[in-house]
């Protein structure tokens, strides 16, 4: 029996109605699309700038660390941490820091900021959020102490340098604790200013040299504060993460806890989570509403022929084969209905992909939510695994709707449905 | 049950039908026992709440006795399950209702196909019986046409191809000339006999139509659920 033919025909009864319904279910997939387009897009977005902000996907610290940064809290054997995870899968880059707290001072004024230590050499501009927003100048002034050459400078926010009233070339006073928790200074000519977009950064960080501020706090050339971890995809933050700590402890030394964004960007962790909590919500209603729509054209067209399916019966079809008619009517009403959503979401997916919308202007000069810079363009991206969870999901709820037309469709005994006018 | 010894396609022991509407009981049959032989062509007749169509439903498995015992082919109706039902009407039962009862998306040789497509009958195999039975019946030429671009009598004929097409042991037609003009009646009952004497498909049919009476072999007049008359007219088929 070509049960996949007939269900076709008998979908087609009532035109508009199935036009309207696989019309709903193509809504369901545009709307899904945007929705989760635009949370895969943003979270990763929020994710990768946060790690870029010093440090990393994956966070390589002294234990005790993350709860009271201290410069008397370090890390040592950095270079051998490095070189083990250089060659472990799904690691892009490891970067080695140094970041403390401090106070800046110019011939004008003093405030309080924070410091993160880099090698220039090393860092890439992309794993970099305050090389990559430089405005002005250069990162660092390289010069030759005898054979060696030794690189010196900072770079400052443009909100630090407007308090401090600094400019390119200007000194700069710095003083934090060393590793023993003494109070040491240090001196600096700004070397170049960066502009992020957040206000907060922009005030308060700026950019050391890490051999210079290693001499200046007593670090040897072995240990730093973090190793920031890059990985390729966020996505696998936590299978990564178990390796990373692995590889660590191959080392053979206790004295490092490794942690992921998550920890170490709490804030930014807790906003994805309850956007996305909110996101599952209205995607949850959207789809009630387009269940029972699909509930009710099935159910209406299983009414409606209650008499033909008596007529079934009595020429022999099985309950069972009714059943599997009505199944087949919202495989084909769910592949029409995922149709209908592919032909409308691409081109839109396309745009809000590529070009998407800009809100800086509704947004205001301050492009941040929980710290960290986010993109003023509104774009969608998905993963193929969401994309392959938005048609499943939309092809499962039409079934499931289906269903229990289809029980309805079998359970009479024929004699009734031959009686029903 | 053990299982009567006849030779009768169809054997009705002592069948009552009763139901309940509201706080009356209806007693549709009242210990009614009869039988029919293969190859007849058997009318049911009676006024209008006899118990015609109760019984002729009883007959095709469409409904149970409340007491009694229908056979078909010396088969217990009552013992068979659901799907059993569904299994023997499909291979050995025909239906021809008043209301041609077509579905409506498919067309006239699609619709003569269904119960051969459910029985799993090949489709050459198909095509071959279906041409052949809808050039029987004189549709000849009509089969991609849908019910609802045919007159009442062409789809009359569909539906007995479709009842015709699998030789099954009986057809069972209830009120089959009911909504049909004098002319495309008398076409039908043409057709039925002349399957009947050639094919010796046994016909049971339920009318109040004069003109089916007349030609029926044999006259069952049924009165408030009970054997009122039976006369032979003819001797059956084969």
């Amino acid at each position: 029996m070509n049960l996949v033919g007939l269900a076709w025909k008998n979908l087609w009864r009532r035109k508009r109605r199935t036009s309207i319904t696989a019309t709903s279910i193509g809504f369901g997939v545009f709307i899904a699309v945007t929705f989760s387009g635009m949370g895969d897009y943003s979270y990763t977005n929020m994710i990768n700038t946060s790690a870029k902000m010093g440090l990393g996907h994956i966070s390589i610290q002294a234990p005790g660390y993350m709860q009271s940064p201290s410069l008397d809290k370090q890390i040592h054997h950095v270079n051998d941490i490095q070189q083990r995870l250089a060659t472990l899968n799904g690691v892009e880059d490891s970067y080695v820091r140094i970041q403390g707290q401090a106070m800046f001072a110019s011939a004008h004024k003093s405030v309080g900021g924070a410091f993160l230590a880099i090698d220039v050499n090393s860092e890439r501009a992309e794993h970099n959020l305050f090389i990559r927003s430089l405005v002005e100048g250069e990162i660092f002034i390289k010069r030759w102490r005898g054979a060696n050459e030794t690189l010196s400078g900072i770079v400052i926010g443009q909100g630090m340098a407007k308090k401090l009233k600094l400019r390119l070339g200007k000194k700069l006073v710095y003083t934090t604790t060393d590793k023993h928790g003494d109070i040491v200074n240090g001196m600096a000519r700004v070397s170049g200013i960066f502009a992020t977009g957040v206000k907060d950064i922009d005030n308060s960080v700026t950019l050391l040299p890490i051999q210079t501020l290693r001499e200046t706090i007593g670090y040897s050339a072995d240990e730093a504060s973090v190793v920031a971890v890059m990985i390729k995809d966020q996505r696998y933050t936590d299978k990564l993460l178990k390796l990373v700590q692995l590889r660590v402890s191959e080392l053979g030394r206790n004295e490092t806890e490794v942690l992921s964004w998550r920890e170490t960007q709490s804030e930014v962790a807790g906003m994805i989570r309850l956007d996305r909590s909110s996101n599952q919500v209205s995607q949850i209603l959207i789809g009630v509403l387009i269940a029972a729509g699909v509930l009710n054209t099935l159910l209406m067209s299983v009414l409606e022929r209650t008499r033909e399916f008596g007529v079934m019966m009595a020429l022999g079809m099985a309950p069972l084969s009714l059943f599997a008619l009505v199944v087949v009517e919202s495989v084909w009403l769910a592949l029409m209905g995922l149709s209908v959503g592919v032909l409308v979401t691409v081109p839109w997916y396309l745009y809000m992909n590529r070009v998407g919308i800009d809100l800086s202007g509704s947004i205001g000069d301050d492009y941040s939510a929980g710290g960290v810079l986010i993109d003023p363009v509104l774009r969608i991206y998905l993963y193929p695994e969401t994309i392959l969870m938005i048609l499943f999901t939309v092809l499962m709820l039409t079934l499931l709707s289906g269903l229990y037309p289809a029980w309805r469709a079998g359970r009479n005994p024929p004699i009734d449905s031959l009686k029903a006018m | 049950m053990p299982l009567p010894q006849s030779e009768f396609i169809v054997n009705i022991e002592h069948v009552s039908k009763h139901f309940q509407q509201g706080s009356v009981v209806v007693k549709a049959i009242n210990d009614l026992s009869l039988t029919f032989e293969a190859g007849e062509f058997a009318a049911l007749c009676g006024p209008s709440g006899s118990g015609k169509t109760t019984l002729l439903n009883m007959i095709g498995g469409l409904d149970l006795p409340t007491k009694g015992a229908v056979y078909l082919e010396s088969q217990d109706l009552s013992t068979l399950s659901r799907a059993a039902l569904s299994q023997l009407r499909r291979d050995r039962i025909g239906f021809v209702f008043q209301a041609y009862n077509l579905i409506q998306v498919m067309s006239a040789y699609e619709n003569a196909e269904f119960v051969l497509a459910l029985q799993g009958v090949p489709k050459a195999q198909r095509r071959e019986r279906v041409m052949s039975m809808l050039e029987k019946v004189g549709l000849k030429g009509l089969e991609s046409r849908r019910p609802d671009e045919m007159s009442g009598g062409q789809q009359q004929r569909v539906a007995i191809a479709r009842a015709m097409v699998t030789h099954p042991a009986v057809i069972l037609a209830d009120e089959p000339t009911a909504n049909l003009d004098s002319e495309n009646a008398e076409a039908l009952l043409d057709l039925m006999e002349t399957l009947n004497q050639k094919e010796g498909i046994t016909f049971i049919f339920s009318t109040h139509d004069q003109r089916v009476m007349d030609r029926a072999h044999r006259l069952i007049t049924l009165r408030d659920g009970k054997l009122d008359t039976q006369r032979y007219k003819k001797e059956k088929a084969g």
